[in-house]
């Protein structure tokens, strides 16, 4: 009799342990992904204040060469002072996607000054700023395939438990506006 | 992909233990042959192989840390910066943004084949290596996918185990091309005299095929690890441009042209295309590459792609 619930409390001994372990482990995984959504969150914001950075010089070099077009370059200033005060990941993404479109009514302009498009400083900018443009592209995307695996790891079984015990939320993803924004599309004709 | 990383270390503890257990073999032969031809019964044997294994523990620990500068110095590759080339640069970064990983330094080998291979220990310490005709002929596309095939090589640790293994069978290569000639002029004139044993005549014998073997051994090994690896580095460099047309046509350009002066049979399996001229035919030539065939590579980027842009 006495033995009998001996091996009965060490078998629930150990299959707790086990539990207890995997639980662990889970939960784990789950903190160090969330993690990687913050960091990954911090890159795309490394590359943005690169940009942010950039922005100034940009119109004050075109305002050597066009001075009245006022419109043009307040919209991009203003764009980024939004930008740089935004909270959430929804407001970022829309700031963003504001920028983006300023800066391209800004390198429209350019067209029109020829000078402006023959200064060696705005080329080197417009390079650099296509760099950036190019590099925030790729950190929303390591954003967002991080973003995936963090909901999909606490949406799915037993993840999902987990969440509703310690309150994990899904991410929001980096969205971008454009459909020709959203990776390289090849025109035959 | 993290059961990638923890393959690819075992592999490289395993190859490393192999090359020491080899080279402590030699020596302990070598021992054993010399009390065979001298008649005489030492215990060189024994110190011999201490001392192969000491040397062996200090080649292994310096090619560990060192492997990625030996392999650039033998290809002869260059640094080059950011000003110098930013389209490169700002590719390769981007692409390190998208995998979640440092940049890795840039090389190029002044070399008008179109070809590439990354190196180095880990993620921060490592390194991308293009050729010049590479960075010339593809476009922005191509050369996306030839970076982020060398980036997963990266993220995937391959790096460590290629460059390792171009090391250690380089040694292996040198070690047994010096014995076996020292066998072959030195052997012959103690064949007048009475044996010292059954024993230590098979040893020897043992010693002498295991030499003979270690070039086939050595090329196994450098098989083993590579073929699969790249089909693995190309779809995993896929996903990160969401671009396998890229890669694929860039693997057409290359395979045209990926003949790589610098290289050679010990650093050939580092690089995205063979670049060494193919030696053999038919049978063999599948047996004992060290890539995949290019048509096989690229039929799988396509199916991968689901038609886009092909």
């Amino acid at each position: 009799m006495l033995p009998g619930i001996i091996i009965l409390i060490v078998i629930l001994v150990i299959i707790a342990l086990v539990v207890i372990g995997v639980g662990v482990g889970y939960y784990n995984s789950i903190i160090s992904i969330r993690n990687r959504v913050e960091n990954a969150w911090h890159q795309i914001d490394v590359q943005l204040r690169k940009r942010y950075d950039l922005i100034p010089n940009l119109v004050e070099t075109v305002k050597g060469y066009a001075a009245h077009e006022k419109e043009t370059l307040q919209k991009v200033i203003e764009a980024r002072n939004t930008a740089i005060n935004a909270g959430t990941v929804k407001e970022q993404s829309n700031a963003e996607n504001q920028i983006t479109g300023t800066l391209k009514s800004l390198f429209a302009l350019s067209e029109r000054y020829p000078d402006l498009k023959a200064d060696q400083h705005f080329s080197r900018l417009m390079e650099q700023l296509n760099g950036i443009e190019s590099n925030i592209a790729y950190a929303r995307q390591f954003y967002n395939d991080t973003v995936m695996k963090f909901n999909t790891r606490i949406e799915t079984f037993p993840g999902n438990i987990f969440a509703r015990i310690f309150n994990f939320k899904n991410r929001d993803y980096f969205e971008i506006e454009e459909e020709s924004a959203r990776g390289p599309v090849k025109v035959e004709f | 992909m993290y059961e990638e990383i923890s393959k690819n270390r075992v592999k490289t503890y395993f190859i490393i233990a192999f090359f020491l257990a080899f080279v402590a073999a030699i020596g302990y032969f070598i021992g054993i042959y010399i009390d065979y031809r001298y008649q005489v019964s030492s215990t060189y044997s024994v110190i011999i192989m201490v001392f192969a294994l000491i040397i062996a523990v200090i080649i292994s620990f310096a090619s560990y840390y060192n492997s990625d500068k030996i392999v650039l110095g033998l290809t002869r590759a260059k640094p080059i910066t950011r000003e110098e080339n930013p389209r490169v640069y700002y590719i390769v970064e981007g692409l390190s943004i998208a995998a979640g990983m440092p940049r890795p330094k840039i090389y190029v080998i002044d070399d008008s084949a179109l070809n590439a291979f990354a190196t180095g220990r880990n993620p921060e310490k490592s390194v991308i290596v293009f050729t010049r005709g590479l960075i010339e002929n593809l476009d922005d596309q191509e050369l996306k996918g030839v970076a982020a095939h060398e980036l997963s090589h990266i993220k995937n640790y391959d790096i460590l185990l290629g460059t390792i293994i171009v090391v250690l069978v380089g040694m292996i290569t040198i070690i047994s091309n010096i014995l076996l000639r020292s066998f072959f002029f030195g052997g012959r004139r103690r064949s007048s005299r009475s044996s010292g044993g059954v024993l230590s005549l098979v040893l020897v014998a043992v010693g002498v095929i295991l030499i003979l073997l270690s070039p086939l051994i050595a090329t196994i090994i450098r098989l083993a690890v590579s073929r699969n690896r790249e089909y693995l580095a190309d779809s995993s460099g896929a996903m990160l441009t969401r671009y396998p047309a890229g890669l694929a046509s860039a693997l057409r350009k290359i395979s045209v042209q990926s003949k790589v002066k610098t290289a050679n049979n010990a650093t050939a399996h580092l690089f995205i295309s063979n670049p060494v001229g193919k030696k053999t035919a038919g049978f063999f030539k599948n047996l004992f590459n060290t890539h995949p065939p290019v048509e096989e590579r690229i039929k799988r980027l396509e199916q991968m792609s689901l038609g886009v842009g092909v």
